[in-house]
């Protein structure tokens, strides 16, 4: 697909990619690269970073490197999984909307925008209260049953512009079933959006997930990244100096969002390439230094 | 007129629609839904508060709908019960104060960020392709995709830890007593520059990008090309045609965000124990203390659906094609 | 002296790989008064040359050293930013295609008299408004028009008002970039006897561009035809129409459309 050969040619993709990859493979062999067991006490309790341990030890004499590492296979299932779950509703929904129009199209647009004005960040937490302890794949559940209504949004308008298009009223004209034009007529032409909005939903469910195991939603027994900012929080790390408890799962989660958005950004200029930011006039600009013309 | 007329009618039901939530959320839990929200009270409550404030929420021995009824007639006479952790206290006082510090600092931070990071964006835009818009645009997405609870914590380490140069939590030095006197609004300040800061970091990226690619959406059409063409300076083509023009879908898209920055708030009261309403909820999580969460839930949609309203005049205000006379 | 001068104009479109050349070697006249028509099919570089006089071209577009383009005889393309934002619009102005889009959807009528006649001659507000009812009347809008949006607007009244703002500063050149195209026929005709008149009236010049040949003939003194960033022919309109030299300008007018009703079969082979 063009598409896909554009990307791997911007270089902010492959950085976001690379970045990407990297994090997943750390995830995937996470026992290879630490001997110790995340839920073991394999040390002192607040070591500074050592031979030993990379990257120091939580107050209960966890292995931080190890946690981090065991951590990442929660974070980006979670995000992932609940990213899915988000972009597909969130998909589904926009194009029958903006296809059908009518009184379909008011509904869904009407609960989503019910949705949309309800703070989310608030009602999660809300649920989550009334749900006591949640284990990472309830909170997938929820992020997922929860956070649909941009990515309607978002499907719905570019859904309603594309409808008009001459493929898609000759499709109806021949007698074509409205889920097949949906599927194979709309669809298509509106993967840059859908993609735009999986990686979005991805780094706003990586994101939730965080935040709520941070402020003690979460089960304490779970290996996450949101876990470790919980733990590190209660254990007043900051203030006892242990920085290291409490930066490491920050920085993974920095970088795993940095690396989703250079992903998304890309794509949008891919898609848009009017927003693409330096880099093309740069054969422009030195003949114009050279003399050879001017504006 | 009529444009405002509908949001208003439609925030209404939102807000009757965050109500039924409340409502039924305990009634789905498994387990007796007043042992869930009254759990907490325990001892502290004698039988008749316990059952003044059973009512207030709708426990009644009537069938559903009533039980419904009576919880709306509670929500809309503005009592939200009290508070069990801190019983007598009612909730909407509970809430009041903790909504003014919350009004102070997010209110602030989001004029800030707005102003910051649309001037950024209109900059960027305009200088398209140099290295101005690069670097804004890579800040900018920084800004965005990291989580709030990550920069709070960073910007808490570095500048109220390692640093030293602002407090490490609280409004105001707790010694001092809230009076309007110079020694308290100094600390105030103090205290609050880093949790604003904070917010403003993480809210000006997004600001900083929608307006950058709303303008450079525009910047093809006619009447800016006209603009040159007519000799005007590029200060006053970049301000009044291009940068006016987009900032119609950026306030529009001002109101979807006012979601985001309650989260984002949310997650930085918490980090620096800053006593709004976001952290307010926290505290009340912790204690399932559930009438606050509940009223929490209510006042939070109720900020949220006033942002949009005032949104929604500045964009009858801002559009001359919405202005009918 | 020639209002417009343009000599070896040659512009540029520089990709990352490849550089289109948009106008190539192209030079031409237009005398005080005259009505100059340049022709030719989408994409043959009309509207590029048109852009280059008021020097309004962003990147890629780069107009090549050795080319010159006088106005009045000052070469625009030798002026530093003051001096250009101070000709721009003085000396030439510029009508375009759709004036729908041509005005700025957020302010008012006046204030897009108001901010270019302020600009240039440091007008006051109110002197600004005397000035812009003179000029409205000049295309037959009334006054109390200042006050309105552009979408409040018909489309024909939009491009009327347009060609007032153009004349705010007595320009001396006009340039019209398809500025009738997107128009019915008979606003169409409206306007260009309006700019007929008014060229009676205030004596500018005008640079009319258009796909159209048959509309030209009828406007213009003087036309050239271009193909392909190249200027092919150029003379006199009815030396165009009667006599073409180039072979491009005969096939232009061979695939005119003929108001006589032959079958195209018929008439084929002539």
């Amino acid at each position: 697909m063009r598409l896909l050969s554009q990307l791997l040619q911007n270089k902010k993709a492959m950085v976001g990619v690379v970045i990407l990859v990297l994090i997943i493979l750390v995830a995937i062999f996470a026992p290879v690269l630490s001997q110790y067991s995340p839920t073991q006490r394999v040390g002192r309790p607040h070591q500074p970073p050592s031979l030993e341990h990379w990257l120091g030890t939580t107050r209960l004499g966890h292995d931080v490197f190890t946690r981090l590492v065991y951590g990442a296979r929660v974070s980006l299932a979670v995000g992932f999984g609940a990213g899915l779950m988000i972009a597909l509703i969130g998909t589904v929904l926009g194009i029958i909307a903006g296809y059908k129009g009518g009184v379909v199209d008011e509904v869904i647009n009407f609960f989503t925008n019910l949705v949309l004005v309800i703070p989310n960040l608030p009602l999660l937490l809300v649920l989550a209260a009334f749900i006591g302890q949640a284990s990472p794949p309830v909170i997938a559940v929820i992020l997922g049953l929860t956070s649909w209504a941009w990515g309607v949004r978002v499907t719905r308008s570019e859904t309603l512009s594309i409808r008009q298009r001459d493929y898609v009223k000759s499709a109806e004209m021949l007698g074509e079933p409205g889920w097949r034009i949906m599927t194979f007529e709309i669809f298509p032409n509106l993967i840059s959006i859908v993609g735009i909005n999986f990686i979005g939903s991805v780094i706003f469910a990586v994101i939730s997930e965080a935040t709520l195991e941070f402020l003690g939603l979460g089960d304490p027994n779970t290996v996450s990244w949101g876990i470790m900012l919980y733990n590190a929080q209660n254990a007043s790390a900051l203030s006892v100096g242990a920085w290291w408890d409490l930066l490491s799962p920050c920085f993974a989660l920095a970088l795993l969002g940095l690396g989703l958005a250079l992903i998304n950004f890309a794509i949008d200029e891919v898609a848009n390439p009017r927003l693409r930011t330096g880099g093309m006039l740069g054969r422009w600009t030195r003949m114009v230094r050279a003399g050879e013309g001017k504006l | 007129m009529a444009f405002l007329l509908r949001r208003l009618v439609f925030y209404l039901a939102a807000f009757i629609a965050a109500a039924t939530i409340n409502f039924f959320l305990p009634r789905l839990m498994p387990g007796d839904p007043i042992q869930i929200m009254f759990a907490g009270a325990g001892s502290n409550l004698s039988m008749e508060n316990l059952n003044a404030l059973k009512l207030t929420f709708g426990f009644i021995d009537a069938p559903m709908g009533q039980q419904y009824l009576a919880y709306l007639q509670s929500v809309f006479t503005g009592d939200l019960g009290r508070s069990i952790k801190y019983f007598p206290l009612p909730v909407t006082e509970l809430l009041a104060r903790a909504l003014v510090w919350t009004v102070g600092l997010v209110g602030s931070a989001t004029i800030v960020s707005f102003i910051l990071g649309t001037l950024l964006g209109v900059m960027a835009a305009w200088r398209r392709g140099t290295r101005f818009d690069a670097v804004v645009s890579l800040l900018a997405i920084l800004s965005s995709s990291v989580p709030a609870v990550v920069i709070s914590l960073t910007m808490l380490f570095v500048f109220g830890y390692r640093l030293g140069w602002f407090p490490n939590g609280y409004a105001a030095d707790p010694m001092l007593d809230p009076a309007f006197s110079w020694p308290y609004i100094a600390s105030v300040l103090h205290h609050g520059a880093l949790p604003m800061l904070t917010l403003v970091f993480v809210l000006t990226g997004g600001f900083a990008v929608t307006m950058r690619n709303n303008m450079i959406n525009l910047l093809g059409e006619d009447y800016i090309v006209m603009g040159r063409a007519k000799g005007l300076s590029e200060n006053r083509v970049m301000l009044w045609y291009a940068a006016r023009n987009a900032l119609l879908p950026t306030v529009s898209s001002l109101a979807i965000s006012i979601g985001t920055i309650l989260s984002g708030s949310l997650v930085t009261e918490v980090v620096f124990n800053y006593p709004g309403l976001g952290n307010t909820l926290y505290q009340a999580i912790l204690a399932r203390d559930y009438p606050v969460i509940q009223g929490q839930l209510l006042i939070m949609t109720a900020a949220m659906l006033a942002s949009n309203f005032v949104v929604d005049l500045s964009y009858v205000l801002l559009d001359p094609r919405l202005k009918k006379a | 002296m020639s209002v417009l001068s343009v000599r070896n104009l040659s512009i540029d479109y520089v990709g990352s790989e490849t550089v289109f050349h948009a106008v190539r070697d192209v030079s031409f006249d237009i005398a005080p008064g005259e009505f100059f028509g340049l022709a030719g099919e989408s994409g043959c570089g009309k509207s590029t040359i048109a852009f280059a006089i008021s020097r309004l071209h962003r990147p890629p577009a780069l107009i090549r050293s050795g080319s010159r383009i006088l106005v009045d005889g000052r070469d625009v393309l030798e002026l530093d930013e003051a001096e250009l934002r101070s000709f721009r619009w003085r000396e030439v102005a510029m009508v375009f295609q759709s004036a729908m889009n041509s005005l700025n959807p957020v302010l008012t009528i006046e204030d897009q008299f108001h901010d270019v006649l302020n600009t240039h001659t440091g007008m006051s507000r109110s002197a600004a408004r005397q000035r812009a009812s003179e000029l409205l009347g000049l295309v037959d809008i009334p006054a109390d028009r200042l006050n309105a949006y552009p979408h409040q607007l018909s489309g024909g009244m939009r491009q009327r008002i347009v060609i007032a703002i153009c004349l705010a500063l007595n320009p001396k050149l006009l340039i019209m970039d398809e500025a009738t195209t997107a128009l019915d026929v008979v606003v169409q005709r409206e306007i260009l006897q309006r700019i007929h008149q008014l060229r009676q009236k205030l004596g500018f010049s005008v640079l009319f561009i258009t796909h159209d040949l048959a509309l030209m003939v009828q406007m213009s003194d003087r036309i050239g035809i271009m193909l392909e960033g190249e200027l092919v022919e150029i003379g006199t309109a009815q030396a165009i129409y009667h006599a073409p030299q180039h072979d491009y300008t005969r096939k232009l007018w061979a695939s005119l459309p003929r108001l006589t009703g032959e079958q195209i079969a018929e008439g084929a082979g002539q």
